[in-house]
């Protein structure tokens, strides 16, 4: 039973030192790495970035998912474990640099050329411009509930915030600028109850009517599917979060084929666009290399 | 230095909130603990005394299976199912609690010496007498142990129950994951190792004096 | 039923994958097992042999696993970067506490005249531990792995949120992409290998108590 147990334990050693032996593509090019986090946004982009590199050049593109959140993907790109990730230039105000480096704004230029300027020199990496998406916070409630009370901005709300429930990711009820805190002082009401979750069951919560609010994303096609209606920001309390490509200086200057190909997909993709993609993908199920491709074989990239 | 300066800061600024979720992280554990004391203790009393061996080994069994099953696939199940937010977190929990408390409690009654109980029958004692002033008191030892390894258990996996909106201390830990903040990840984790260790420290006591009893 | 026909085909479609992902699983605990063994039976003789450092030795493995285990990924994640190796780690820290405590366990329980006729015969104390402490002690080794590899199976579910594979990786991304089909593809046969490891582990068990008598 011993001789057992230690034989396949052997081969499954050998069997692990074999697969991660240094690799490189079929066609003799580098294997990069890309990142994503759990949404299925950055999951999308990673396609879109892996099958115009596979097709454009000899290299390949390795993507792995479900990081938990921006910090982390970060992280990795830092220690060179990534080289490509789809990041948001609201990031910059979440507490990666000192007050005085960063000044909050909510006005899309001004927050890309803050995230642009200080994570490209904290992580040695290139920040694009946005790929034309934005994926931010807002507040969201079930549009029959609007229209009966006459809902239309998140000051509205107010009047009714006491009886509701909220839900929102983990991190939002305790973001220093653009959270739960700041909303409150800055809308003057808070809700009758706000339970942070994973961001799929946030959609799910409100389908069903455990939840009454939540903190939708932007491009989030549950949005369309659960019918809800974004409130509008008459404070203009939430900064932008415009989606953009990064990728470690290291490889774009290396490879110049590389860094056209990520150049080439800044202003690719509209807020609108994206939601259509992720509706495929997360309701309709389908696979998210299956949706990347269909896309860019439509718009001709392909 | 600065270190520690900063952390003060961090509770000056987020003891309430901390607070909150230490205590939301309590009431899932103790309503866990005792829902599962409740359902447990009398089943495994009656199945030492059932005398289908095949149905007991099918509790056994259908125990053991919950516990194997992972525990963030068990809380993604319990969403289809219970919807979100604190009545899957508590199912889910208290599934998992079932095989260590029914197990230790059956092996304490089953342990207790049978000459022990011919005598109680001997000296007419009835079924529910000879239970309530033998078989229990002497099986307490074994139901406070199981309740003391089930507790620090517990503490530690109600962190996930902020995965599906369940709140306590898990939230403070995944939104230092998200919001870059290794402040809330420590904290988060430290409270939840107290609590625990503390919780350990008096089951511990109790266990003693009982079995010192 | 239409759930069931559809997680099926699912299953069946993605038949390899599902496969190479659950060889992924299987190394990463075998993994994380064989360096908890590695390191844990020498530190469970230690303790048994020096009572002076047994709480210690006992009291920082038993605290290792009460770390929740979102937040100890979180934490290895800071220092030893993404992927396979950090899980292991991981995985490693989590299985100590049964393997240490058990090897303890095991040595402390051999009989007191057992020990006696060895040194009567003229063992040394090395001889006492290789030939009769430590062979002694097996059955309850056997029941700390069996119960490490349960918690190893279910910990690394977890495993995507810190870049590793596995079947976490159908869970987690069944999660946030709201598919039951994904959630199951990955949770059944995580609670399979779980629930084998459970049953041979056991038998290996059993085996061993009946050799030792």
């Amino acid at each position: 039973m011993k001789k057992i147990l230690t034989g396949s334990l052997l081969a499954l050693l050998l069997l692990i030192t074999t697969a991660c032996g240094n690799q490189s593509s079929a066609e003799g090019g580098e294997i990069f790495e890309y990142g994503g986090q759990k949404n299925t946004d950055p999951k999308i982009m990673g396609q879109i970035v892996k099958l115009l590199v596979e097709d454009q050049t000899i290299h390949e593109v390795n993507i792995t998912e479900d990081i938990p959140a921006s910090p982390q993907v970060m992280g990795a790109i830092d220690r060179g474990e990534f080289d490509f990730a789809t990041l948001y230039s609201g990031e910059v105000y979440n507490n990666h640099f000192d007050e005085d480096q960063v000044t909050y704004s909510t006005d899309p230029e001004k927050t890309l050329n803050q995230a642009q300027a200080l994570f490209g020199e904290k992580y040695d990496m290139k920040w694009y411009d946005s790929i034309g998406f934005s994926n931010q916070y807002s507040i969201a409630i079930k549009r029959d509930f609007a229209e009966e009370n006459n809902v239309e901005t998140m000051s509205d709300l107010g009047d009714y915030a006491n009886d509701l429930t909220l839900g929102t990711d983990n991190s939002w009820i305790e973001r220093a600028n653009d959270g739960y805190e700041g909303y409150q002082d800055t809308y003057g009401y808070s809700f009758g109850d706000a339970r942070g979750m994973d961001v799929a069951l946030m959609y799910e919560g409100i389908a069903s009517g455990d939840l009454d609010v939540v903190t939708a994303y932007t491009v989030d096609p549950q949005i369309v599917e659960y019918d809800l209606k974004i409130l509008e920001d008459d404070q203009k309390f939430f900064p932008p979060y415009d989606a953009s490509l990064v990728a470690r200086n290291e490889v774009i200057d290396e490879y110049p084929e590389i860094a056209e190909i990520l150049d080439s997909i800044v202003g690719m993709i509209t807020t609108e666009e994206m939601t259509e993609l992720m509706y495929e993908v997360d309701i309709k199920k389908r696979s998210i290399e299956e949706v990347a491709r269909e896309f860019l074989e439509e718009k001709g990239l392909l | 230095m600065e270190l520690i300066t900063d952390y003060i800061a961090f509770w000056q600024d987020k003891y309430d909130s901390i607070l909150t979720y230490t205590y939301e992280h309590l009431v899932i554990s103790f309503v866990v603990i005792l829902l599962s004391i409740i359902v447990t203790v009398p089943l495994a009393i009656y199945m030492t005394k059932m005398k289908n061996e095949k149905i007991k080994n099918l509790i056994f069994n259908i125990a053991n299976v919950f516990q194997t099953i992972p525990t963030v696939a068990l809380l993604a199940i319990m969403i289809p199912l219970l919807g979100i937010g604190f009545i899957p977190s508590i199912t889910a929990l208290f599934l998992y609690a079932l095989l260590p408390l029914l197990r230790n409690t059956y092996t304490g009654i089953k342990s207790i010496d049978p000459s022990i109980v011919e005598a109680a029958k001997g000296m007419g004692f009835s079924t529910f007498g000879r239970l309530f002033k033998i078989e229990l008191p002497a099986a307490l030892p074994y139901v406070m142990s199981g309740i003391r390894v089930t507790t620090v258990y517990i503490i530690s996996w109600t962190t996930l129950a902020a995965l599906i909106g369940g709140g306590g201390l898990g939230d403070l830990v995944l939104a230092g994951i998200g919001y870059n903040d290794k402040h809330m990840i420590f904290t988060g984790t430290i409270l939840a190792i107290v609590i625990a260790l503390i919780l350990d420290l008096i089951f511990g006591k109790f266990e003693k004096k009982f079995s010192k009893a | 039923m239409n759930f069931i026909t559809e997680l099926g085909q699912y299953m069946i479609e993605n038949s390899s994958e599902l496969f190479a992902l659950t060889v992924e699983h299987i190394a990463m605990v075998a993994y994380g097992i064989f360096f908890a063994l590695l390191v844990g039976i020498p530190l469970g003789i230690i303790a048994a042999k020096y009572e002076k450092l047994a709480p210690i030795i006992i009291s920082i493995t038993s605290i290792l696993q009460l770390v929740p285990s979102l937040a100890m990924l979180a934490i290895l994640m800071l220092y030893f970067g993404l992927g396979f190796q950090t899980m292991v780690i991981g995985l490693f820290l989590y299985s100590l506490m049964p393997i240490v405590r058990n090897t303890y366990v095991g040595i402390k329980e051999v009989d007191d005249s057992i020990i006696e006729a060895g040194k009567g015969s003229g063992m040394t104390a090395f001889q006492l531990l290789t030939k009769l402490q430590f062979p002694l002690s097996i059955p309850f080794l056997m029941a700390g792995l069996r119960v490490a590899s349960v918690i190893a199976i279910a910990v690394a579910c977890i495993g995507p949120y810190i870049g590793a594979e596995g079947l976490g990786k159908e869970i987690i991304s069944g999660i946030s992409l709201q598919s039951d089909v994904k959630i199951y593809a990955g949770a059944i046969p995580a609670t399979i290998i779980a629930i084998i490891a459970d049953v041979a582990l056991g038998k290996v068990e059993k085996k061993t108590k009946q050799r030792m008598a």
